[in-house]
């Protein structure tokens, strides 16, 4: 089971962290079925609640039929979140996740955050064929999968990777 | 859908970073980023351990991970189901999966970062194609089966060791493209390789020689892998690796330095396959390109089966080689030259045997302890090629010799050449090129199988240096 939240009243995230999440980076989540066997996919784009407890990753449905499944079935969730350019990567846990459609000006917001990504990418040298490939379920129908996240993890390469970050008051 | 994991070998070349989810023992999933996931074969994969992290913990519980691996080209999505079997610590896939990571790592600037503890090797369970736009694919640049077969013709027709060297590098050229290649043999005392042809360098290189396990060369060379890496990579940078070793390693003096290595200074793109006879490690078969990601899986396949090819080949011709019938008595036209013995004792003359050549007298000074020798203070070469040279220039002196076989230096305890792991052909091609670069006036001339002939164009001066 995912742990409670830390005893302190302040959000796991700060405004620097908000800031990153919103920002060119890949999001994988994950889950698992009843036997254990992991399931995995890619969001484009999210939002952050104004409390900043809330994370709400937009995830296309026609890649990601088995952890929707999971999460159907009230399965934890985990989201990494690394930007290319810099292999900073965030890791966000909790014991569940609820799905929604899609708000009003979700299916832009995922459009622009593949675009950013597909940008990042291509000014690492990655083909602009390649990244627009990849960008491309951004703009499919995806529903939005929202948790309130108990634990973070810095997962940036290093010896530090793995780290368990408290809210910063 | 279910498609065959060597269908998507391209996704496996660390271009674009992986990604895997684990389930701990209580449930809770973690999901993180990989730079690399190796292919081992149709029905598994490794990936690099590095740190002791939630991913491993994870594995060890519960033994299963789903993997998401990208392709570079084509941007298709597949999730590998994996069941995770045992951590290796050695051998051939850890030391291939060492230096690949020290390619990525060195490429994406995080050469201090990554260090490979083990390789975790995987059971692929399955291989989900993800629903997306793949783009189509280019076909090959080159169609690779068709110049293997060539190559593979071309080598089957060689009669000497000489010419399937030039030939396999000349096909390379020809048939696939690659400009930078070298032929290193294994040294029969198994710790050095030494090159003996090369092809696209500005100098030869022929002689130069690499310690076994010190650089991609000598780590192919020593694992009995092939290697390849598609980045720039200080870590496996073979010319600089012997360089480095030189001075701190207690055996320095008898690996050959003073020829450099011809290599590319800033390979993108290299490749070493070992020559390999059944287990029996014969040499390395080097290529390298200036062009970063220039070999594929593809790439590899083909040089493995070619490199197999010229393993069998080169084993083939040197012991028909070996076998060959000895000369008759020396009965060498007009080369018996009794010479006199000059002074001081040590040193001897010997009269060129080619006539209408001019110029005056050059000294050849031999040191018995490594056999260097040194033409008019110019270093030539050294150890076993050094031995036969010295050999074959005292045998002229004392009695005007000129052609000499294999099986007589085979047989001269001298010279010290085990009996079967040494390939003399190779010797005495390295001989003949170095003399060619480095010392015209002295040649050595194929003049059957198992058969060559001294060539001396300028009076000599031969001076044993004693210890």
């Amino acid at each position: 089971m995912v742990t409670a939240p830390s005893s302190s009243d302040c959000p796991l995230l700060d405004q620097a962290r908000v800031v990153f999440l919103l920002g060119p980076v890949s999001i994988s989540l994950a889950s698992h079925d009843a036997a254990g066997v992991p399931s995995l996919a890619r969001a484009f784009g999210c939002r952050v609640s104004e409390d900043r407890r809330e994370v709400v990753a937009l995830v296309p449905t026609r890649t990601a039929e088995s952890l929707l499944r999971d999460l159907v079935a009230g399965a934890p969730i985990a989201v990494v979140f690394s930007r290319p350019k810099t292999h900073e990567t965030l890791q966000l846990k909790a014991p569940a996740a609820r799905l929604g459609p899609l708000g009003p000006t979700d299916p832009q917001h995922m459009r622009a955050s593949g675009n950013a990504f597909a940008a990042e990418l291509i000014a690492l040298g990655y083909s602009a064929a390649f990244s627009h490939a990849l960008v491309a379920p951004s703009k499919e129908d995806a529903v939005a999968v929202a948790f309130f996240p108990t634990l973070l993890f810095d997962q940036t390469p290093g010896p530090r990777a793995g780290r368990r970050l408290e809210p910063l008051p | 859908m279910t498609v065959p994991l060597s269908a998507l070998r391209a996704c496996f070349e660390g271009a674009v970073p992986a990604t895997i989810a684990t389930c701990a023992a209580d449930g809770t999933p973690n999901v993180a980023k990989l730079s690399h996931v190796h292919f081992v074969d149709d029905r598994h994969v490794a990936l690099s351990y590095q740190f002791f992290n939630k991913t491993r913990e994870n594995l060890l519980h519960r033994r299963r991970a789903t993997v998401e691996v990208i392709d570079p080209a084509s941007a298709a999505l597949y999730h590998l189901h994996l069941e995770y079997l045992r951590t290796e610590t050695e051998g051939p896939l850890f030391e291939y999966m060492k230096a690949r990571l020290a390619a990525i790592a060195s490429h994406t600037g995080m050469s201090k970062v990554f260090r490979l503890l083990g390789a975790d090797l995987f059971r692929v369970l399955r291989v989900e194609a993800m629903p997306g736009d793949a783009l189509l694919q280019p076909s090959p640049p080159a169609d690779l089966l068709a110049g293997l077969r060539a190559c593979v013709v071309a080598l089957a027709r060689c009669t000497d060791l000489a010419q399937l060297l030039e030939v396999t590098l000349t096909g390379l050229a020809q048939h696939w493209d690659v400009h930078h290649s070298m032929l290193l043999m294994l040294d029969p005392d198994q710790r050095r390789l030494y090159t003996v042809a090369s092809r696209g360098y500005p100098e030869s290189g022929v002689g130069s020689e690499v310690r076994v396990g010190e650089g991609i060369v000598g780590v192919a060379a020593g694992a009995r892998t092939p290697i390849r890496i598609g980045y720039v990579v200080q870590e496996y940078r073979y010319s600089q690796a012997t360089r480095r070793h030189f001075a701190d390693s207690a055996d320095g003096g008898v690996l050959e330095t003073e020829i450099p290595f011809p290599g590319l200074a800033d390979a993108g793109s290299q490749l070493a396959v070992p020559l390999l006879n059944g287990d029996r490690l014969l040499g390395v078969l080097y290529v390298e390109s200036p062009v970063e990601e220039r070999f594929t899986y593809q790439d590899e396949d083909a040089f493995v089966v070619l490199a197999s090819h010229l393993a069998l080949a080169i084993d083939g011709l040197a012991r028909a080689a070996d076998q060959a019938c000895e000369l008759p008595p020396a009965s060498v036209q007009g080369a018996i030259r009794p010479v006199a013995p000059a002074t001081p004792p040590a040193t001897r003359s010997t009269a060129p045997s080619a006539a209408g050549t001019a110029g005056g007298t050059i000294q050849i000074r031999h040191f018995p302890h490594d056999h260097s020798l040194f033409v008019d203070n110019e270093y030539l070469i050294k150890g076993v090629a050094g031995a036969i040279c010295w050999k074959l220039l005292r045998e002229h002196a004392e009695s005007g010799r000129a052609d000499f076989t294999n099986r007589e230096l085979r047989l001269d305890t001298s010279l010290r050449l085990p009996e079967v792991t040494d390939n003399l052909d190779a010797r005495l091609i390295l001989l003949q090129r170095r003399l060619a670069e480095r010392c015209p006036l002295l040649a050595i001339e194929k003049t059957g199988r198992g058969r060559f002939r001294l060539i001396v164009s300028r009076p000599l001066q031969l001076v044993e240096v004693p210890a």
